[in-house]
């Protein structure tokens, strides 16, 4: 019986690869990330083939996201943001879809490992770095010099702000896959006290009941944090892309 | 939401803590590098976190300007 909470997170090879002495396996990993594209893409095109001017439930669906997306870029980072809509559409569905996915009962959640979560944010930091130098020179350090300060401060208020963008891919990665380690550990915990306390006869089925509702409360609790944490993904993605676009102001 | 801003304030404290761990080991002034460039990693958490809660506190009455949304 599978009641250690860490056994979930467990990366197994399904099929073992080898490059060159470098292990390119096929994980558990792997495969849910391939049910997350497949699952993601699968939503978007099946529901947009119908192409209805008056929009059907699953076409309704897929355009509230694209919109939702769409309004948070344009609300962030002003309409030229908007060259950057596929690159947050596709963080968002692809964090959406796999916190999703790893709802389901024995399913692998992919983002509760920092490593993907750590990925994701490098490739944000990294296409705010490379597009602000690209757009805007040297103009995009003035992102670390904020205006109107005495120069007694200023080096000191630069160098924090230096620290303060280097944290940003840290927190990134951080906040999505805590939310989801801890949440799926907490719900594994309490479920786990439903089963020991079932099993010692009558009043341990009664004191069952409390944890047994914990789990219900929880499990809801969770789509809510899989759904809130791939939008807070997307929007700080939004935010950072501003200060590509808008350096200085 | 207590997750999503104690990340802000955890990364700039590690980030601090190991850019002065890695200045000590450099150049051996342990552990003063260490000391100040925590307490600057303090400072730049804080700094984070008050972006990142005025970012997503802010965000419903926000106008069309981008520009005028930079939190001060």
């Amino acid at each position: 019986m599978a009641t250690d909470p860490i056994h979930q997170f467990q990366i197994k090879k399904l099929i073992p690869i080898e490059i060159g002495g470098v292990d390119f396996s096929f994980t558990n990993s792997a495969l849910f990330m391939v049910i997350t594209v497949v699952g993601a893409s699968a939503f978007l095109i099946l529901s947009a083939r119908g192409r209805g001017l008056v929009p059907g439930r699953w076409q309704s669906a897929a355009e509230v996201t694209y919109e939702f997306i769409a309004k948070t870029l344009r609300d962030s980072a002003g309409s030229d943001g908007m060259r950057f809509f596929p690159f947050v559409f596709s963080l968002f569905m692809f964090i959406l879809f796999a916190n999703l996915i790893g709802m389901f009962p024995y399913f692998f959640t992919v983002t509760s490992h920092m490593i993907i979560t750590a990925v994701m944010a490098a490739m944000v930091i990294g296409t705010v770095i490379v597009y602000g130098f690209r757009r805007h020179g040297l103009h995009f350090l003035k992102l670390f010099v904020p205006s109107g300060l005495p120069a007694v401060l200023l080096p000191f208020v630069t160098f924090i702000e230096v620290l303060s963008f280097i944290s940003r891919p840290i927190s990134l990665s951080i906040r999505l896959f805590a939310n989801m380690l801890a949440g799926h550990i907490t719900l594994k915990v309490f479920a786990g006290f439903v089963a020991t306390l079932g099993s010692l006869g009558f009043v341990g089925i009664l004191g069952a009941i409390l944890p047994l509702a914990a789990t219900v409360a929880l499990t809801a609790l969770e789509f809510l944090v899989a759904a809130l944490q791939a939008y807070v993904f997307a929007i700080l993605t939004c935010l950072y892309l501003n200060d590509a676009l808008h350096p200085g102001h | 939401m207590a997750l999503r801003l104690s990340a802000d304030f955890v990364a700039g404290i590690v980030v601090g803590g190991a850019i002065g761990w890695g200045f000590d080991a450099l150049l051996g002034t342990s552990p003063w590098g260490l000391i100040v460039f925590f307490l600057l990693g303090f400072a730049a958490g804080i700094l984070s976190v008050m972006r990142t809660a005025g970012m997503i506190a802010k965000r419903p009455e926000l106008d069309d300007d981008p520009a005028s949304r930079r939190f001060d």
